[in-house]
C-alpha cells in the first residue's frame, strides 16, 4: 500500500514538475513579444554606453592605428604618467573644479533667487511672458550661442568695442583674463531660468494657509520668507546641490569650447577637462592621453555619482536614481 | 483697531517688496532678450553701418543680408532640409525605442526587469568616456561622415527618458486596464500600441519636444563625425562659418587667396542672419510648446 503510494507521489511530482517545466517555457514564449520590443533599445545600450566601457582598457594602451588598436601593445598607466606630468592636466582640473565649484554655488542663489520674485508676481499677467522668456535662452545651441557672444565682443565690430571701448578697443577673444567673467555671465544667461524652475515648482506647492497664518501674526515678506519658503525649499536645495557634485568633474562642452571659438589663446581660463578630451582626441591627435583624461573624468564622475547619490537616498529616497 | 493700522503698515511693506520682485524680473527678461535683439538688429544692417560697429538701432537698415542667403540658398536650404530630416527622424526613433524600452520594465510581473532596469541605470552612473565612445563609433561601426552620426551617438536613447516614461507608465495606468485588455485576448504589442502609448501622451510629447530640440541643436555631432559639407546641417554650417571667419581673422590679409575667400564668406550681417534662420523654427514653436518644455525641465531637472 505505502509502496503503492510512494510510486504514485512520484508519479505525481514528475507531472507537476512536468507542468512547471512546460509553465516556465509558456512564460518565456509568453513574454516573448516584451523580449522583443526591448531588443533596440538593449542593442543601443550596448552600442553607445556598454561597448565604450570597455573602451577604457585603450586608455593603457599605446594606441597605433598603423598596427591595428587589438595589436597596440600595452602601456600600463604610462599615459596617465605623461597626462599628470603635464601643466595641461593641472589647468584642466583646476578649472573644471574651480568653474563647477563658484557656479553650483552662484547658481543656486540666483534660481532661488528668481523662483522667489517670480513667486511674488505669479498672479500678475506679465509673470506668464516673463517665465517663458528667461528660461528661452536653454533652448539656443552653443553654436548660436556663439554668434550672439560674437556680436558682443568682435574685435572690429562688437558691441562693447563699438560703443562703452570705443576709445580703448579690448581684444576679448586673446586676453585669458576676461574669460572668467565672460563664460560666467554667459552661464547665467543660458541657465539661471531654467534652474529657477523646479524651485518655483516646490515654492507653488507650499501650502498657503501657512503664509495666512504668519501673515495674521504679522511677519513681514522677507520673514515669510526666511521661516517659512526658505526651510520648506532646504531639502530640494540639498539635493539639488548633492547631485550637481556628483557632476563636478564636468562641464559644459559646448560653453567652454564653442563660444570661446576653441582659441588656443585662451586656454588658461577655457580648458577644462572636457575640451582636452576633444582637442587631444580631434586636434593634437594624442588618443593616449585623451582617452587618459577622459578615463580619469568617467571613473572619478561614477564614485561622485555614485556617494551624491547615495547620500540624496538618504534624504529623499524618490528622487535617488538607485 | 491697532490691528487694522497693523496691517496697513504690513500691506504697505508687502507692495514695495512686489513691485521690487516685479523690476527684477522685468529686468532679468532684459537681459535675456537683449543679445537676440541685438543678433536681430545687426541682420537687417546694412554692412556699410555695420564698419561702425554692432548697433541696437542699426544706423542703416537693409535687407542685404537676406539677400545674400537667398543668393547662397542652395547650401543654407540643404542644411536646413538636412536639420529637418534629422530631427524628424532622430525624435521618431527615439520615441518608439524609449517607449518599447519602458513597457516591459513597467510589467511588475515581468520576470527579469530588475536586471534590465540594473543594465539601464548603470549607464546613467558610469560611461566609457568620449574617447572610447567616438573610437567604437567611428572604428566599429563606421558612422564617419553619414547621417547616423547624427542620430546614433548619444541621442537615440537614455536612462532618464525611460524612466520619465516608464514611471508615468506606471503612475498613470492602472494595471487592471492591461489585465482587462488581457482577459479581452490582447497580445503585448496591442497593449504597448493601443492602450499604453495612446494613454502617456503627456509624457511622450514632452520626452520628444527635448528629444526634438537636441536634435535641431545637435552641433558636436558634426564637430566629431562629419568632414563631408554635403552633409552639414545649419548647425555644423554655422560652426564651420564661425571657424573659417577665425581663420582668416589670424591670416594674413595680403595674401591673395585669403583675400578671395573672404570675399566669398557671408558678411557680417549675413552671419547673424543665418544664425536667426537657425533659430527661426524654435521661436516659432517656443510660445506653443513652453509650458511642457517648463515642466519637462522640472521632472527632468529633480532626478540627476
Amino acid at each position: 500500500m505505502s509502496e503503492n503510494n510512494k510510486t504514485h507521489d512520484a508519479e505525481f511530482d514528475n507531472v507537476l514538475k512536468e507542468q512547471l517545466k512546460q509553465q516556465k517555457k509558456e512564460k518565456i514564449k509568453n513574454d516573448l513579444p516584451l523580449y522583443l520590443m526591448m531588443l533596440p533599445g538593449m542593442l543601443y545600450l550596448i552600442a553607445n554606453n556598454y561597448l565604450p566601457m570597455f573602451g577604457i582598457l585603450l586608455a593603457f594602451k599605446r594606441i597605433n592605428y598603423s598596427i591595428g588598436i587589438f595589436k597596440s601593445p600595452w602601456v600600463a598607466f604610462d599615459n596617465f604618467e605623461y597626462l599628470f606630468k603635464t601643466k595641461d592636466a593641472f589647468i584642466m582640473i583646476r578649472n573644471t573644479l574651480a568653474y563647477n565649484a563658484v557656479w553650483i554655488l552662484m547658481d543656486l542663489v540666483i534660481a532661488v533667487f528668481i523662483a522667489l520674485c517670480m513667486n511674488e508676481i505669479a498672479q500678475r499677467k506679465i509673470a506668464k511672458v516673463i517665465q517663458p522668456i528667461i528660461c528661452f535662452p536653454s533652448m539656443v545651441s552653443a553654436v548660436i550661442l556663439s554668434f550672439l557672444v560674437y556680436a558682443f565682443l568682435s574685435q572690429s565690430y562688437g558691441y562693447l568695442n563699438a560703443t562703452i571701448f570705443k576709445d580703448n578697443p579690448v581684444q576679448w577673444y586673446n586676453t585669458a583674463k576676461y574669460w572668467p567673467f565672460i563664460l560666467t555671465i554667459v552661464h547665467i544667461w543660458q541657465g539661471a531660468g531654467q534652474s529657477s524652475v523646479i524651485y518655483m515648482a516646490s515654492i507653488g506647492g507650499i501650502d498657503k494657509s501657512l503664509y495666512e497664518s504668519a501673515r495674521i501674526d504679522g511677519a513681514t515678506k522677507l520673514e515669510q520668507i526666511r521661516y517659512i519658503t526658505l526651510p520648506l525649499l532646504k531639502p530640494m536645495i540639498i539635493m539639488m546641490l548633492l547631485l550637481s557634485v556628483g557632476r563636478i568633474f564636468n562641464s559644459d562642452f559646448g560653453l567652454f569650447y564653442q563660444v570661446p571659438l576653441g582659441n588656443g589663446m585662451l586656454y588658461e581660463t577655457t580648458q577644462t577637462i572636457d575640451t582636452f578630451v576633444y582637442r587631444a582626441l580631434m586636434i593634437s591627435n594624442n588618443v593616449g592621453q585623451s582617452s587618459a583624461a577622459s578615463v580619469f573624468q568617467a571613473v572619478i564622475g561614477f564614485f561622485l555619482v555614485l556617494i551624491s547619490n547615495l547620500m540624496v537616498r538618504k534624504i529623499n529616497p524618490e528622487n535617488s536614481l538607485f | 483697531m491697532a490691528k487694522s493700522n497693523n496691517k496697513i503698515v504690513l500691506m504697505k511693506g508687502e507692495k514695495e517688496f512686489h513691485y521690487i520682485a516685479l523690476v527684477i524680473m522685468v529686468l532679468m527678461m532684459i537681459f535675456c532678450l537683449v543679445p537676440l535683439i541685438l543678433m536681430l538688429a545687426v541682420s537687417f544692417s546694412s554692412e556699410n553701418s555695420l564698419l561702425h560697429g554692432y548697433r541696437f538701432i542699426p544706423d542703416e537698415w537693409s535687407l542685404d543680408a537676406y539677400a545674400f542667403m537667398w543668393a547662397k540658398r542652395a547650401t543654407i536650404s540643404r542644411a536646413y532640409g538636412l536639420t529637418i530630416l534629422v530631427t524628424v527622424v532622430g525624435t521618431a526613433l527615439s520615441l518608439v525605442i524609449t517607449s518599447m524600452f519602458a513597457y516591459p520594465l513597467s510589467r511588475k510581473d515581468f520576470k527579469p526587469r530588475n536586471v534590465v532596469a540594473f543594465i539601464l541605470f548603470f549607464t546613467m552612473l558610469f560611461n566609457g568616456g568620449m574617447t572610447a565612445t567616438y573610437i567604437v563609433w567611428t572604428r566599429l561601426f563606421h558612422i564617419k561622415d553619414t547621417l547616423w552620426a547624427y542620430l546614433l551617438p548619444g541621442a537615440l536613447m537614455n536612462g532618464m527618458n525611460v524612466l520619465l516614461v516608464r514611471n508615468y507608465f506606471n503612475a498613470n495606468i492602472p494595471y487592471s486596464i492591461i489585465e482587462a485588455a488581457r482577459m479581452d485576448g490582447a497580445k503585448d504589442w496591442t497593449i504597448y500600441s493601443k492602450i499604453m502609448v495612446p494613454l502617456s501622451k503627456p509624457i511622450m510629447t514632452t520626452i520628444g519636444l527635448f528629444s526634438a530640440l537636441g536634435y535641431w541643436n545637435n552641433w558636436s555631432a558634426g564637430l566629431y563625425y562629419i568632414g563631408n559639407p554635403k552633409l552639414y546641417t545649419i548647425q555644423v554650417y554655422l560652426k564651420k562659418l564661425m571657424d573659417s571667419i577665425q581663420f582668416l581673422k589670424t591670416t594674413d590679409l595680403t595674401d591673395e587667396a585669403v583675400l578671395l575667400a573672404q570675399r566669398t564668406l557671408p558678411t557680417e550681417s549675413a552671419r547673424m542672419a543665418i544664425a536667426i534662420i537657425a533659430l527661426i523654427p524654435i521661436l516659432a514653436v517656443y510660445p506653443f510648446i513652453q509650458k511642457e518644455l517648463i515642466k519637462g525641465m522640472v521632472d527632468g531637472g529633480v532626478k540627476g
